[in-house]
């Protein structure tokens, strides 16, 4: 309080793989403020009695999803600090399975992000399961219930909020609502048809592999 | 093991964070360029274990030299432990997942008694034999340190061998030893023999035990050239001694995540229920350089936002003042804040009181332990009432509201007029609240009063004393509670289901090997956590090994008997130990080490407080 900084923006771009999938939202929130101030970057820190590194996650990513697309928003007090120099300084302290490909300046807020790609890969999908799957996806509606932030059930219909899908082989890639209004779980998408078509629950991991905006391009 | 079955079952448990390994500072080495690799096993969770010191000194160095390996080990939770069973995955350390039963050294560290059998189950989840006599072959060596080495007698049959006292340098001679035992291909027992001559260590299946027939022990005799006394080893230097520059930071939160920076060792005190303030004798210093410095390369390289000093007594640190300017120096500028745990009221100074208000304000914690002045004097807790009022007063004029006291019950001597001064000592705190003409508008105070049940430890002067029976703490716990009239004091209970056996193990010998034993089989692990222990289950190990608890808990020592733990040298010796006993019972405190040294023994490694001018 009293001096006044030129705060700037910046968005990184970084992956979550391997051993980080295990880290869930709330913990990387923590392991980024420790990882940034390691790395020295001039960043602001909120005003109050309690000041913390100010970090804006765009999408917050499911415990034992890996991603190639996570997106961070933070904000700089150093005029002359430039982007580049910020990405060579959180790489200098990048985890094994944490690393950052990329720091722009952010061309859309936050809340113009309207879905996300993501990539199931099923240890073992029979022929007869794929076609289920695939029949499932094109059905009309999909309604199931969905638990509210407050503890409430409605029900919801899934099939609006799947943008397009594709099963190839043993893999699925969904283009899915994302963002703050409206956010669609891949994990809501399985545990639906698993139980709707008393499908015996296969294994499969996720990985997101991109933000998208409103239009469905990149979010930038 | 195949990392995408394995990740698969772990996505089936509570908390993967704490199997998942991979965290920041987490050392990974070539398994094939190094000579010994070192299982460090914590026997519970990983949130417990990862937020304990003496672990991460150890491990950063032990991994500060290139021949050797040491990787993290916790006891997986109930949940994870049963994926594992079913799967058969074998315990395995966290930064390689190998399994441990192929590691050189699986060394656990004994923080509490409680924890024994998730040592037993840790073993067996292993894959070893449970007994050492069973376990033949040089390797692995299951080795053991901390603080309930001082007895480890129940827990011998299990353990190759013990580290008495601090590890950081027996460790290392004990590794070294067996670099050269394995490379001459000897037998266990010829390591062991050879490992037994080294100051410091213990090596339990070279002691003969023998009984009375009253159950006290008759004769402990020594055999293959052991000593007849083991001394344990201190660090002389704490300047010198080695210390991490790196923590491995966890991504799941543990019980404290922050930076924790060692100030000194021991305690000058002598409170006369507090093992530690007498195993860990004597005071020994870092200077306040040495502990700014480690404090902020360990900011630096962990990315930590928070650091605590740690220390018995940390208001006892000759150089609190220059240490805390010179940390207030940079830790503002970089947004790190500083606590302060356990400081002491008796010299809690205004300055010093206003100094750390500005730190933070976190709650105001007093250990009075006991609630009147003539039971405090038996404990030797040289505290007075007084002195607790006006502290409480200060604070509450510097805006404090919250008052937290930590209290024992069950303690020699106490009578039910103790336990009514808990209470009254909570109306005073409230009272003067009240009394305080410019008291904060419309702010009401509260004092909220936790209750331990008192455990005799070896190696302090009521190891000699009796514990109250269940029976009677229930009862004493209901009285106190019934003297508690305002809503404005709280009061909890902590661990007394537990405090019983652990009265039991502090001071049993080895025939409750076969009680563990049974116990674990019975289904115990995790004792220590009360949606785990079970009571029952313990009850009927007893009974089925035939062993009596109160023998070992409930019953008045006499001097002259032998303890289990007689033949262990922790500096303190027995004749001080006595005299301190006569002295609690006579009511009478003995001053601190700093006031006057009382000649406890200590004073026979050379080094710490004993030499400081007074
Ligand atoms: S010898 Fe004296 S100064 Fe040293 S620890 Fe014992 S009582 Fe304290």
């Amino acid at each position: 309080m009293g001096r006044v900084f030129a705060l700037r923006n910046v968005r990184i771009y970084f992956s979550k793989l391997g051993r980080m999938k295990f880290v869930s939202h709330l913990d990387l929130t923590r392991f980024m403020a420790r990882l940034i101030k390691k790395s020295k970057i001039p960043v602001w820190y909120t005003e109050g009695f309690n000041r913390h590194i100010y970090m804006n996650f765009a999408v917050p990513l499911s415990l034992g999803f890996e991603s190639t697309c996570e997106i961070m928003d933070i904000r700089i007090v150093d005029e002359n600090f430039t982007n580049s120099q910020c990405l060579e300084q959180l790489n200098s302290v990048a985890a094994e399975d944490i690393k950052f490909f990329a720091v722009n300046d952010p061309v859309l807020p936050t809340k113009e992000i309207g879905y996300a790609d993501f990539i199931l890969s099923f240890e073992e999908l029979k022929a007869e399961t794929a076609s289920k799957l695939s029949a499932f996806l094109q059905s009309d509606s999909i309604l199931c219930e969905k638990t509210g932030k407050k503890g409430k059930v409605k029900q919801i219909d899934l099939i609006p909020k799947i943008k397009s899908f594709l099963l190839e082989d043993k893999t699925l890639n969904l283009t899915l609502v994302a963002g703050s209004e409206d956010n669609l779980n891949p994990s809501l998408v399985m545990d639906t048809f698993f139980s709707q078509t008393e499908t015996e629950p296969i294994f499969y991991s996720v990985t997101r592999t991109a933000i998208l905006d409103k239009k469905g391009n990149k979010f930038k | 093991m195949d990392t995408q079955q394995f990740e698969k079952l772990l996505l089936q448990v509570q908390k993967p964070g704490r199997y998942s390994g991979g965290e920041s500072g987490s050392i990974i080495k070539d398994k094939e360029k190094v000579d010994v690799r070192f299982a460090f096993c914590f026997p519970d969770t990983y949130e417990i274990g990862m937020s304990h010191l003496g672990m991460k000194i150890l491990y950063s160095l032990f991994n500060s030299r290139e021949d050797i390996w040491c990787e993290r080990v916790f006891a997986p939770w109930t949940d994870f432990e049963a994926v594992m069973r079913e799967n058969n995955i074998p315990l395995f350390a966290l930064e390689s997942r190998d399994a441990i039963k192929d590691f050189d050294f699986i060394g656990f560290t004994l923080q509490y008694e409680m924890a024994y059998t998730n040592v037993l189950n840790m073993l067996d989840l292993a894959g070893l034999p449970l007994k050492s006599a069973d376990r033949t072959s040089l390797s692995p060596l299951v080795v053991a340190g901390g603080p309930c080495v001082c007895n480890p007698e129940p827990i011998a049959d299990f353990i190759d061998l013990f580290f008495l006292g601090e590890g950081e340098e027996v460790d290392l001679e004990i590794i070294d030893l067996y670099k050269e035992h394995k490379k001459k291909g000897s037998t266990k027992e010829e390591f062991l023999r050879a490992a037994a001559k080294i100051e410091g260590v213990y090596v339990p299946s070279l002691y003969d035990i023998e009984y009375n027939e009253d159950n006290t022990i008759k004769s402990v005799t020594p055999k293959n050239g052991a000593p007849a006394v083991i001394s344990k080893r201190i660090i002389k230097d704490m300047d010198k001694c080695y210390y991490p520059d790196n923590f491995v930071v966890p991504y799941i939160e543990i019980v404290h995540d922050r930076v924790v920076q060692e100030v000194f060792r021991g305690c000058i005190r002598g409170c006369r229920f507090c093992q530690a303030g007498f195993i860990y004798r004597p005071v020994r210093e870092k200077s306040s350089d040495t502990v700014n410095r480690q404090a902020r390369a360990l900011c630096e390289n962990t990315g930590y936002d928070e650091i605590s000093l740690s220390s018995l007594s940390t208001s006892d640190y000759r150089e609190i003042e220059p240490l805390l300017n010179k940390l207030l120096g940079w830790t503002e500028k970089s947004y790190v804040s500083l606590a302060l745990p356990s400081l002491r009221i008796d010299n809690f100074s205004d300055e010093l009181l206003d100094k750390i208000k500005h730190i933070r304000k976190s709650g105001l914690t007093f250990a009075p332990e006991a609630g009147t002045q003539r039971l405090r004097d038996v404990i030797n807790k040289n505290v007075t009432e007084e002195e607790i009022l006006n502290t409480c007063r200060t604070a509450f004029e510097g805006g404090y509201t919250a008052v937290k006291l930590y209290f024992m019950l069950g303690l020699p001597t106490e009578t039910d007029e103790d336990l009514k001064g808990i209470a009254d000592l909570g109306q005073k705190i409230v009272n003067e609240f009240y009394s305080m003409p410019n008291k904060p508008k419309g702010k009401s105070v509260s004092v909220s009063i936790s209750v331990s049940t008192f455990v005799p430890k070896p190696f302090t002067p009521f190891q000699f004393e009796p514990q109250i029976t269940k029976e009677e703490i229930h009862r004493r716990q209901e009285y106190l509670k019934s003297c508690i009239t305002t809503r404005k004091i709280s009061l909890s209970y902590h661990d007394s289901a537990t405090s019983s056996l652990e009265g039991v193990f502090a001071r049993g010998d080895r025939r409750l090997g076969a009680v563990i034993e049974l116990a674990y089989k019975n289904g115990c692990t995790f004792d220590s956590w009360t949606e785990c222990f079970d009571d029952e289950k313990w009850k009927k190990a007893f009974e089925d090994a035939g062993v009596s608890p109160e023998f070992y808990a409930n019953r008045l020592r006499d001097y002259s008997e032998i303890n289990p733990w007689d033949h262990l040298d922790y500096g303190v010796t027995k004749k001080f130990l006595i005299k301190e006993n006569e002295t609690a019972h006579n009511e009478k405190t003995t001053p601190n080490c700093r006031e006057k040294c009382s000649a406890c023994g200590a004073a026979c490694y050379g080094e710490g407080v004993c030499f400081e001018k007074r």
